[in-house]
């Protein structure tokens, strides 16, 4: 008796079920019903009703052309009935696409409706059969600002990210299996279905486009270390300069390099890059100095804008790790500092042995987060000098400072290369996830989200 | 000297620091100018420069350079003599001093000589080998002296450091109040000062500054309010409550801010357009609100240190989940409900990507990102740089005092997030 009202699962459900919880299967809400929710089992059925007129209405026809990305290419027709030729619209694979995708997602949210309302008509029926109170719909809305307030409160986010991230992403990921690129524009041209070609072309073809894919990639790479660490470094060199032991004015030098950070990155760093332009103040004044005779190229050839880029991510970064290492650092417990003091170690070692490992504990996952934000740190770079010096030796657009995102963007707003741009999209996806990967196995603090309690 | 001890001195690095001082005394007199000049020493150069008919007006800095130097070695040969707090503090301020003005050499010293016809076409490389131990020795022992008179010596670094710093701050000023126009400036202070850029900034007809302020102003509110709600109801729920499909829901968030973020502009592009909110700051709002929920996981963590147990007390007494989100949880996350703000508020007025797409040319929905943007074209780049430098002052003046106001708050933010 007590093994017949154990919870079910979705499977048993259906197995050992009677026979509403069986046909609730095939009508949503029909348990339900049953067992006293009238309103919230004809609301389920209400949905299923909708998404399938839906379906047979559009959706099937969505669905399909979804698998031939349109047929017809807009161009001539001879049109019968006036007897002349004459310009035919064609099918656009864009909206096609786009809208495929809709009724995909729109498929997926009414799966989770249907899984959602035979669990929900299982629970009435285990409620009903143990005698325990069924909540009526007054008492489930009631319910909404207590135990079920997750279905308040993330109502709008789901939505939200469901409309303008979700879907708009799963046509950008489907977009790397196509041939949408400069040469095959809708509305005058269909794109189609290639498969892995796109991966192929940038990863192994020995054309240009992996000419640029790698070296591009191995730069980024540089980038981000390069960035993450002297950033890290020097933010917490900064720190402890600041907080160490007699510095007065604390907060005033703390403030000196927060203005940086208050000032919105774009003008900072635009600012920085016309100073660093080939008539920029920087190259007047070293001029006027005499440190050099003539003008650096600083952004204008490959090594110094490299080198220039990363300074000037210096520039902006430091105070953000300062400004972080301060709260910590005052966390750290002073004993290990004083009886350090007491066997006579320097302020060195006791840097390398206390301070250092201390900081690098706490802070791994923030460097990891921090490296793959600037894997993808698509201001600094974009916005001192758009990814320059261009060159011939890349594929058209891309220059030497170009990280993989900047690359991306400028595949999308200047060549219309979006089945690249989709592709490298979903390059850096793997990247990040590597990324995210390593830091969850290694952080304890993402692992064990209860460690503080 | 030996066996004394002063109280508030380390005289263990007395006797380096006057070492130090004279080997930046030696300097004086060896080579200075350059091979083609002669190689004079300071000294004489000094001397030709007062007899110089035409001279620039910081050569004073080559004097006070000079005067400081010897001056710090008379003090330190006195305080060999009879060493004490007074004389040593006051050492260290002539020693900065004397610091300074030979930094001050590294900028002015091609404009000095040159002026006063010692040197053509000078170069900093080619400076005597006496400029550069005189320039490195007035640091050590500028470090010396303050090791000695156990003064933190962080504080070069920081002064330095500092400088670098604000240099693009100021200019960035100074360019705001430039009556001259134009990019291309051989000089590093304007040689007027004017108001008048802002003036043009605002009344330009062809440059609606003022209604892109405005709207960046619109978006940056509703976003505040909204994202800071959104954020902080989801990381409620994820945070305070467990239920089946949570971590999957997480991960789920996970794995989509994973992908770069405009990789999926283009298509939501043709969404909003299909929704009828192109160009129109209204989207803008819409979607920053709609993606808010990703940025959840700082203020989860946040919500994660409030101890389980004032919950379970509420809940014994009778509070809906509700009810502990909005009388509990938010009033005691203060500072995780300002850094959130402070973020948006900031992001509102330099995101840039999204909104030029979105807005193409319609110039009356700008933000100031786009439009400031617009504005340094390299079509439009000399035409407009001293407005773009107003444009960018006005921006930043009020957003760096709300960000220097609360920048404890943003601290606290984000020393939560990384908590062990």
């Amino acid at each position: 008796m007590d093994r017949e009202y154990k919870r079910r699962n979705f499977i048993t459900t259906f197995t050992k079920g009677d026979i509403f919880s069986k046909l609730s299967f095939l009508f949503c809400g029909l348990a339900n019903i049953r067992y006293g929710q009238v309103v919230k089992g004809l609301l389920f059925f209400l949905l299923e009703v909708s998404y399938f007129v839906f379906l047979f209405t559009t959706g099937i026809d969505l669905l399909h052309d979804l698998a031939t990305l349109g047929g017809h290419e807009q161009g001539m027709a001879f049109n019968e009935a006036l007897g002349i030729y004459e310009m035919q619209a064609g099918d656009n694979s864009m909206i096609i696409l786009l809208t495929g995708v809709v009724a995909i997602v729109v498929t997926i949210c009414f799966i989770a409706v249907w899984l959602f309302s035979i669990s929900s008509g299982e629970n009435a029926r285990f409620n009903h059969d143990q005698g325990h109170h069924v909540n009526s719909f007054i008492e489930d809305v009631k319910s909404l600002t207590n135990e079920n307030i997750r279905f308040l409160l993330l109502a709008i986010p789901v939505v939200g990210i469901l409309i303008f991230t979700f879907t708009p992403l799963i046509y950008m990921i489907l977009m790397a299996f196509t041939s949408y690129d400069n040469e095959h524009q809708p509305p005058g041209h269909l794109f189609d279905w290639v498969a892995l070609d796109n991966f192929k072309t940038l990863l192994l073809s020995s054309e240009k486009l992996s000419q640029t894919f790698w070296p591009v990639l191995g730069w980024t790479f540089i980038w981000g270390i390069c960035a993450t660490f002297s950033c890290y470094f020097g933010g917490m060199i900064l720190a402890m300069i600041i907080n160490s032991k007699g510095i007065r004015l604390k907060k005033f030098w703390r403030t000196i390099f927060v203005v940086t950070m208050g000032i919105p990155a774009f003008i900072s760093l635009k600012v920085v890059g016309t100073m660093l332009g080939e008539k920029g103040i920087f190259n007047v004044l070293i001029q006027k100095w005499g440190w050099t005779a003539s003008a650096v190229p600083f952004l204008t050839q490959a090594s110094y804008a490299r080198v220039s880029v990363i300074l000037v991510n210096f520039w902006i970064g430091v105070p953000v790790t300062m400004l972080m290492v301060s709260g910590i650092l005052m966390n750290i417990p002073t004993e290990f500092y004083e009886s350090a003091k007491i066997d006579g170690a320097s302020p060195f070692v006791i840097f390398r042995k206390i301070t250092f490992p201390y900081m690098l504990f706490i802070t791994t996952p923030y460097l990891i987060a921090n490296l793959i934000g600037n894997f993808n740190n698509f201001s600094a770079i974009y916005f001192i000098n758009s990814g320059g010096p261009m060159t011939l030796d890349y594929y058209k657009g891309a220059g030497k400072t170009d990280l993989l995102v900047t690359w991306l963007y400028k595949l999308t707003a200047d060549s219309n290369d979006y089945n690249l741009a989709a592709t490298i999209g979903i390059l850096i996806f793997i990247i990040s996830a590597t990324f995210t990967l390593i830091t969850f196995q290694r952080s304890g603090s993402m692992k064990n989200e209860e460690g503080f309690q | 000297m030996k066996n004394k001890t002063v109280i508030g001195l380390r005289l263990e690095y007395f006797l380096r620091a006057l070492v130090a001082i004279i080997v930046g005394f030696v300097s004086l007199i060896l080579p200075f100018t350059s091979k083609e000049a002669g190689r004079k020493s300071m000294v004489s150069t000094a001397l030709s420069l007062l007899s110089a008919d035409n001279t620039a007006g910081v050569t004073f800095f080559l004097y006070l350079a000079l005067i400081f130097t010897i001056v710090s070695l008379a003090l330190g040969v006195i305080s060999y003599f009879k060493v004490g707090i007074k004389i040593v503090k006051a050492w260290m301020f002539v020693q900065i001093f004397a610091t300074f003005f030979w930094t001050t050499l590294l900028f002015a010293l091609k404009l000095i000589l040159e002026e006063a016809g010692i040197e053509d076409n000078f170069l900093l490389k080619s400076a005597g080998i006496g400029f550069w131990i005189g320039l490195l020795s007035a640091y050590i022992s500028l470090v010396f002296i303050m090791k000695l008179a156990e003064v933190n010596t962080g504080y070069i670094i920081l002064t330095i450091l500092g400088v670098m710093w604000m240099f693009p701050v100021f200019w960035i000023l100074l360019t705001s109040l430039r009556a001259e126009q134009g990019y291309y400036v051989g000089y590093f202070f304007p040689k007027h000062l004017t108001l008048k850029n802002f003036y043009d900034l605002f009344h330009n007809p062809t440059v609606p500054f003022g209604r892109w302020w405005l709207n960046t102003l619109i978006v940056a509110v509703c976003g505040c309010i909204l994202n800071t709600l959104i954020v902080l109801g989801t990381a409620f729920v994820l945070s305070r409550t467990r239920f089946t499909g949570r971590k999957q829901f997480m991960n789920i968030l996970m794995i989509i801010g994973m992908f770069p973020g405009f990789m999926s502009m283009i298509a939501l592009y043709n969404i909003l357009k299909g929704l009828g909110l192109n160009q129109s700051i209204g989207a803008l709002i819409v979607v920053g609100a709609a993606g808010a929920a990703m940025g959840y996981h700082i203020t989860k963590g946040y919500f994660d240190t409030i101890p389980k147990a004032i919950d379970e007390a509420a809940i014994i007494d009778g509070a809906s989940r509700l009810q502990i989100f909005t009388r509990i949880t938010i009033p005691l996350s203060k500072s995780i409900i300002v850094y959130q703000v402070l973020g948006t508020f900031l992001g509102a007025w330099s995101d840039y990507i999204f909104p030029r797409l979105l807005f193409g040319d319609r110039q009356s929905s700008y933000t100031v990102a786009v439009g400031l943007f617009w504005m340094t074209d390299f079509r439009r780049i000399d035409a407009y740089y001293t407005q773009f430098a107003a444009g960018a002052v006005v921006i930043a003046v009020p957003i760096v005092i709300l960000f220097i106001w609360l920048q404890r708050f943003y601290v606290e933010g984000l020393s939560g997030s990384v908590k062990g």
